[in-house]
């Protein structure tokens, strides 16, 4: 096993010139991860132009000196950083460097002690830091790195191959940290950006330069499945504005004050440097009031205007060629976070919130099955009025559209469930209308008024129970209409039976129907599942 | 010419089968802890599923070593002139690395050896395995016989209704069928093997309609050359339903197994699959 005792500021400077090779060989893979804090698919990019940047000031430096090597790559970070994650990532290099000063040659307890200035220095520059990002992973790589060299340490090697699967356990871990990462399935960009620099640097430590040609980093993988497609999380966050960049030149400049000015004119704030450059980066609806409010402490340098709005379309595309090619997508029509939930996790490609009161628009289910990765869709409308919304859908787009005409979220999740994964499309579409037979109905709501419907007198807010559809049994609890409601069943030939408890329901009090069900039924299966839909007391299916 | 089959013990074809058709079966490992057995040799059926269920440890598996392998291929060479291979899905186990490192280990010897990926694992290797004793013992060579198997290959078809994907997942062997993970209701999934993977088919939420697919699987075959149903732990249930089968095959001639205790360590209790070798067009 190679060790290495102490590097020079050269060693250093290659070791970054290494990274950044390495890093360029998966930065469209990272652009892909970026979800946060606005999903503009240029993370990768952005690290690694900030990490050319870094190593050019470094064949700058005055000396060979590990100090003025490091001073002049935290120079180059901080002129070259581009986005949200160069910015951070400069930040990391500036605490690098301020750890490393006065030192000709670096040990490994230097560069741990520098790590942890790099941690420090990371947060610092971050106006509100949110965990689970490239933040998380250098913290947890300084403290892996101070633990090691408190346990032996003086080989190098053995610190960056620690740091590194600190790094790796880090990054893995972003999406239980962060939810929409988890959401999204991926892991977080920068973190993972992160990780490939130090691997890449550990690369150049071990002398595997060569082997490093024709290998490539790897993309550490969320273990999390996916809840949600990416198009669905920025939902209620729209409009992202413009990102806005400048490196600020002057004379005594106050990055506090600059800070403080700056904080409610946007989100994603960072303001890094020192009395004579800051790099400001901010995500604002009005660029020029933070430009005009700039030019008057100094000269403004790199000025850069994006519309994320635009940035996250294109994130969007790359999004979608990057999920996988799936042969249908099934869209559902569902109300509930509970039951938005489960049907995600059968596997649905998109929910389109909707139901009882609040039908979807066809515009809605169009533009819906436009962004579904597969040409051939199949709507889940889990509603009688919405079905022949979802029927128009095929007028107006040239994909296959089947819509399987379930009235309830009962018949909708047997039908998602008969999906089979090895049968063609009308195999399939066959299959799942089939299945809405198999499935009996139950529905408890509140009467919005009084009325009589056959022999049911019913008052305004009495609980009522339909099955399948027809309005059978009125009482005052909806525990005791759902038990009059289930009477009516055979239920003999049922096997499982499900309860999905309304927003404004207690699990307690479906917990409890389930037990007393079971206890006259023992041969039934029977389950209980927070659904969390409006106006619904209890949805409960019978298979 | 004499020509001998070898395959592992994941083709679920027992010690005892073994024996009556003349060929020899690899035990691969299983491992509770620091204890290693030999597949359904040192442990049996029953008594792994009764540990399954109570040990803390969960139980690891390893394939057979070149070693295991060498020393069958030895003792076969004293008497065969050549030797056919047939082992699981090398997407599953490295049996099959094991199987070919062996076969270099024999270069020298006079006897020919030939090491198959079947691509398949449980009675849907089983039962390229039996047909290939059919024709081995019809005078088929070695060229022959892996030729027939090749052709088999695809004609051999498995599902496997599982009552959770828990063993599966814990074991690190649930392929395509990760999607089917995390499923916020209680479902059960149905499972087949596909370019070597685990791949899912469908997902029920009750047994009877888990055996109601199982049926629909079989009767999609026109023309079944062998059929074979196997269980873990519900001897009665899997009869019951070979029966059931006889509408479509003869109930007599289905072969009946149990799944192995490695295999175990992957489906759990409660797993009914039935195998299909289509006859040849």
């Amino acid at each position: 096993m190679k060790q290495v005792g102490e590097i020079s500021g050269q060693d250093l400077r290659e070791m970054f010139a290494a990274a950044t090779n390495w890093l360029e060989k998966s930065s469209a893979d990272i652009d892909a991860l970026n979800v946060f804090p606005v999903p503009d698919g240029d993370t990768g990019t952005n690290m690694l132009l900030t990490m050319r940047s870094t190593v050019e000031e470094a064949f700058r430096a005055p000396d060979h000196s590990a100090s003025a090597v490091a001073k002049a790559m935290a120079k180059g970070a901080l002129m070259g950083a581009r986005g949200n994650s160069g910015v951070i990532l400069s930040q990391i290099l500036r605490g690098l460097a301020h750890g490393l000063e006065g030192k000709e040659k670096i040990n490994a307890a230097d560069l741990a002690e520098a790590l942890e200035e790099s941690s420090a220095q990371a947060y610092r520059g971050i106006s509100n830091p949110t965990e689970g990002t490239i933040l998380t992973v250098i913290k947890d790589v300084a403290h892996a790195a101070r633990e090691k060299v408190a346990e032996n340490g003086s080989d190098l090697v053995a610190l960056l191959e620690t740091a590194v699967a600190a790094a790796n356990e880090s990054v893995a871990n972003t999406p239980k940290l962060l939810k929409v990462l988890r959401e999204a399935g991926v892991v977080d960009a920068g973190g993972q950006g992160l990780f490939t620099i130090l691997e890449g640097a550990l690369h150049y430590l071990t002398g595997e330069e060569e082997q490093m040609r024709f290998r490539k980093p790897k993309i550490i993988i969320s273990d999390l499945p996916a809840t949600k497609l990416p198009a669905m999380i920025a939902d209620d966050e729209i409009p992202y504005g413009y990102c806005t960049e400048f490196l600020l030149k002057g004379e005594d400049i106050d990055t506090d004050k600059i800070r403080k000015k700056m904080e409610k004119k946007g989100e994603s704030l960072i303001v890094v440097g020192d009395e004579s450059a800051v790099r400001i980066h901010i995500h604002t609806l009005d660029p020029g009031e933070v430009l005009s409010f700039a030019s008057g402490l100094g000269t403004m340098h790199q000025v850069s205007v994006r519309n994320m709005d635009e940035q996250h379309q294109g994130f969007l595309e790359m999004q979608k060629e990057r999920a996988p090619a799936i042969d249908t997508a099934i869209i559902a029509v569902v109300s509930g976070d509970g039951l938005a939930d489960v049907f995600t996790s059968l596997g649905v490609s998109a929910i389109i919130p909707g139901g009882q009161t609040m039908n979807p628009s066809t515009k809605d289910l169009l533009q819906a099955s436009e962004a579904a990765a597969s040409d051939k869709i199949i709507i889940l409308p889990n509603n009688k009025n919405i079905i022949p919304t979802a029927g128009q859908v095929q007028e107006l787009t040239k994909k296959t559209i089947h819509v399987i005409p379930a009235e309830t979220i009962p018949q909708g999740i047997a039908a998602l469930l008969a999906f089979d994964y090895e049968a063609n499309f009308d195999t399939n579409t066959q299959l799942m209308d089939k299945a809405l037979e198999n499935v009996r109905t139950i529905e408890i709501t509140r009467a919005v008024r009084a009325t009589q419907i056959g022999r049911l007198k019913i008052q305004k807010k009495q609980a009522i129970g339909f099955l399948d559809g027809d309005l059978v049994a009125v009482g005052d609890s909806p525990a005791e209409v759902l038990n009059r409601t289930l009477r009516k069943v055979n239920l003999n030939k049922a096997e499982v039976i499900t309860i999905y408890c309304g927003a404004d329901t207690q699990r307690t009090e479906a917990d409890e129907l389930a037990r007393e069900i079971k206890e006259n039924h023992s041969h039934l299966q029977m389950e209980v599942v927070r659904g969390g839909q409006p106006h619904y007391n209890f949805i409960v299916s019978i298979e | 010419m004499v020509v001998r089959i070898v395959t592992d013990s994941l083709s679920d074809i027992t010690p005892e089968l073994a024996k009556e058709l003349g060929i020899d079966t690899v035990p691969v490992y299983v491992r509770f802890g620091k204890e290693v057995y030999k597949d359904r040799i040192e442990i049996s059926t029953d008594e792994f599923y009764r540990r399954l269920v109570h040990d803390v440890a969960f139980p690891t598996t390893t394939q057979p070593s070149p070693g295991d392998f060498l020393e069958v291929y030895k003792r076969l060479a004293k008497e065969a002139n050549e030797i056919l291979v047939v082992t699981l899905s090398s997407k599953l186990s490295g049996t099959y690395q094991s199987a070919l490192q062996a076969k270099g280990l024999m270069e020298g010897e006079k006897c020919r050896i030939e090491v198959i990926d079947s691509q398949k694992v449980v009675m849907g290797l089983g039962l390229i395995v039996t047909s290939a004793v059919r024709a081995a013992k019809a005078g088929a060579n070695l060229d022959q016989l892996v030729d027939l198997v090749r052709k088999a290959i695809p004609r051999s078809h498995s599902a496997m209704f599982f009552d959770t994907l828990k063993y599966l997942a814990k074991g690190g062997r649930i392929g395509k069928a990760q999607g089917l993970l995390g499923s916020l209701l209680a479902v059960k999934p149905i499972l087949t093997v596909k370019d070597g993977e685990i791949s899912p088919l469908t997902r029920v939420r009750s047994r009877t309609a888990g055996l109601d697919y199982l049926y629909k699987f079989v009767a999609g075959f026109p023309k079944i050359e062998e059929l074979a149903v196997e269980h873990a732990t519900t001897p009665d249930e899997a009869e019951q339903f070979a029966k059931r089968l006889g509408a479509l095959y003869p109930t007599d001639r289905i072969i009946r197994a149990t799944v192995s205790p490695v295999i175990g360590t992957y489906v759990g209790p409660h797993v009914l699959s039935v195998s299909v070798l289509e006859a040849a067009a």
